[in-house]
């Protein structure tokens, strides 16, 4: 019964145990010491005792009635106590589960952690979106490509593509560097569909697509000579989280490699004052719903910070003269509609998705000018996980 | 698919019933749309079941556990020996499941759980919960019988 078990109660209002890994014991007994744990929390906790079971991957029935037994002893022994189940939909047989103790006792809920954690997650994947989504994932790839032989991607590697979204970026993998084995992971159900359907549609064979959450994989420690996390990491608010589990699924000598975007140095000439204005207000924006479009630079500090080595560093500069500069400009034309339900969701100032507006129409006139030059930046950086930590 | 085994080696270890239905559950979900939770998904039904028959079984014999999809679902056909004893129970099991109310059958044990009855829970909550169906075929004069278990639809994304 491999089992982890964590409890921490420095919380005021709210002390968790948390339970990792498998849970199916044989007889009941076999889950005294969790029992005992869980009593000993309860007993001291005050408020809400939240019983993390977001990573627990299998649970049998003989584990789950000890747990009915213990909100039953709750109960009756801490009446003024609440009971919180922090389930992740990730793991497909927990809610409903859970749900049938939440419905009988009313200490219980139930909170499904990782819908807090995509908050941005609806605004990123209706039709439109998707569409212009495959058109950026083309303009970045046809300068990405280059350098990803410099940041160690070769063929016959086992590749994760964490956040892949539609999953271009693992069709190219595919087809240009042939990896031993390529999974895809992401927390939205609809680019999900999409990226299968192409597989389908095109027989493609070893791209393996997993509805996961980035902060908390099921893919197995150590397992990945080379893990990618594109375009994600600037869209949460807690990178850090992601970035423990791209290095924990990384093998020992494989490299890590993210890319974030630099929207502080997007160049656009003429007009550029109403383009940096622009693009400083959607920072503005983005950043009041918890996301940083301007985390490229930062890649080599988070990176080391991860207790990473060998940091690499590249920029891919996607201007107007190197790709189309219609699919440019549609890629910027929908930041506008991105920038508006970024600013609506974080209950933004109105009056600055105006100066959005202003200042990224400014940058579409400039991509589509004979005369004009635009350049949008994206740093590319990863580093090797080490053979021994300290 | 179809596995066979031995009621000696499989009651064994314990360990087998775990590493039995996840090695099943991958296998049978090798060609979903999301392989990992549609195996986490199926493990979780094909080791409930598998811990029912560990505990439930003659001595000896053989066991046999088909899988057949139909449609989205998959069909678990699982054919054991059986004592005078096991038959009662699994035949328990059968007539517990079709009743009307089932959910509020199982809402009560769990509200006020009895002794000895842990096993029969972990087989109906299947029905209960996950909405699985439940039938079982005894051919006459035979030590064996098959339970078959229907899934609940699984789409592409591995979601019930």
């Amino acid at each position: 019964m491999p089992v982890a078990l964590n409890m921490r109660l420095t919380g005021n209002e709210e002390q968790e145990v948390t339970l990792t890994g498998t849970l199916r014991p044989f007889v009941a007994e076999e889950m005294a010491s969790v029992r005992s744990s869980l009593e000993q929390a309860a007993r001291s906790a005050r408020g809400t005792l939240c019983v993390n079971l977001k990573r627990l991957k299998y649970m049998n029935n003989v584990a789950f009635l000890e747990l009915n037994r213990f909100v039953r002893w709750v109960a009756h022994a801490r009446p003024d106590l609440r009971i919180k189940f922090v389930l992740s939909s990730v793991i497909p047989w927990a809610i409903r589960k859970f749900q049938v103790i939440a419905e009988l006792y009313p200490a219980v809920t139930i909170e499904v952690y990782d819908k807090a954690l995509y908050p941005t997650q609806p605004v990123l994947e209706d039709d439109e979106f998707i569409n212009v989504l495959r058109m950026q994932e083309k303009l970045i790839w046809n300068h990405e490509q280059d350098i990803l032989v410099q940041h160690g991607l070769r063929p016959g590697l086992r590749v994760a593509d964490i956040c892949c979204g539609l999953g271009c970026f693992d069709i190219f993998i595919q087809r240009d560097f042939r990896p031993e084995y390529l999974v895809g992971v992401d927390h939205s159900r609809p680019l999900l569909r999409y990226a299968r359907q192409v597989v389908s549609d095109y027989g493609l064979e070893n791209i393996e697509y997993q509805y996961g959450d980035a902060a908390a994989l099921l893919l197995a420690d150590n397992s990945f000579d080379f893990v990618a996390c594109r375009l994600s990491l600037q869209i949460f608010h807690q990178p850090e989280k992601i970035l423990h589990e791209l290095v924990r699924i990384c093998r020992p000598g494989g490299r890590i490699y993210i890319t974030n975007e630099m929207l502080s140095c997007m160049v656009g000439y003429p007009n550029e004052e109403v383009i940096q204005q622009g693009y400083k207000s959607f920072l503005q924006v983005s950043r009041q719903g918890g996301v940083d479009l301007d985390m490229g630079p930062k890649g080599r500090f988070l990176l080391q910070g991860a207790g990473l080595e060998d940091i690499k560093i590249s920029q891919i500069n996607v201007s107007n003269t190197n790709s189309d500069p219609n699919d440019l400009a549609r890629v910027v034309e929908l930041w506008i509609r991105v920038a508006w339900q970024f600013g609506a969701a974080a209950g933004a100032d109105p009056s600055l998705h105006a100066d959005v507006e202003k200042g990224l129409r400014a940058h579409m006139e400039t991509i589509l000018s004979d005369r004009g030059y635009a350049v949008w930046p994206i740093i590319a950086a990863s580093g090797r996980k080490p053979f021994r930590t300290s | 698919m179809a596995a066979r085994f031995t009621v000696g080696g499989f009651a064994r270890e314990w360990g087998h019933c775990h590493l039995l239905a996840n090695y099943l559950a991958r296998y049978v979900s090798a060609n979903e749309g999301d392989p990992e939770r549609h195996a986490t998904l199926l493990s979780t039904f094909i080791n409930e079941l598998l811990e029912v028959i560990y505990r439930n079984h003659a001595p000896e014999g053989q066991i046999d556990l088909i899988f057949r999809k139909r449609g989205r679902h998959v069909v678990l056909q699982l054919t054991l020996p059986v004592t005078e004893q096991n038959r009662v129970f699994y035949r328990m099991a059968v007539q517990i499941v079709n009743q009307p109310d089932l959910k509020s059958w199982y809402r009560a044990r769990l509200e006020e759980p009895a002794e000895g009855e842990d096993t029969m829970l972990g087989l109906l909550e299947l029905a209960a919960v996950y909405t699985c169906t439940l039938t079982i075929s005894e051919p006459p004069g035979q030590d064996r019988l098959s339970l078959f278990l229907e899934l609940p639809e699984v789409d592409e994304m591995g979601e019930v």
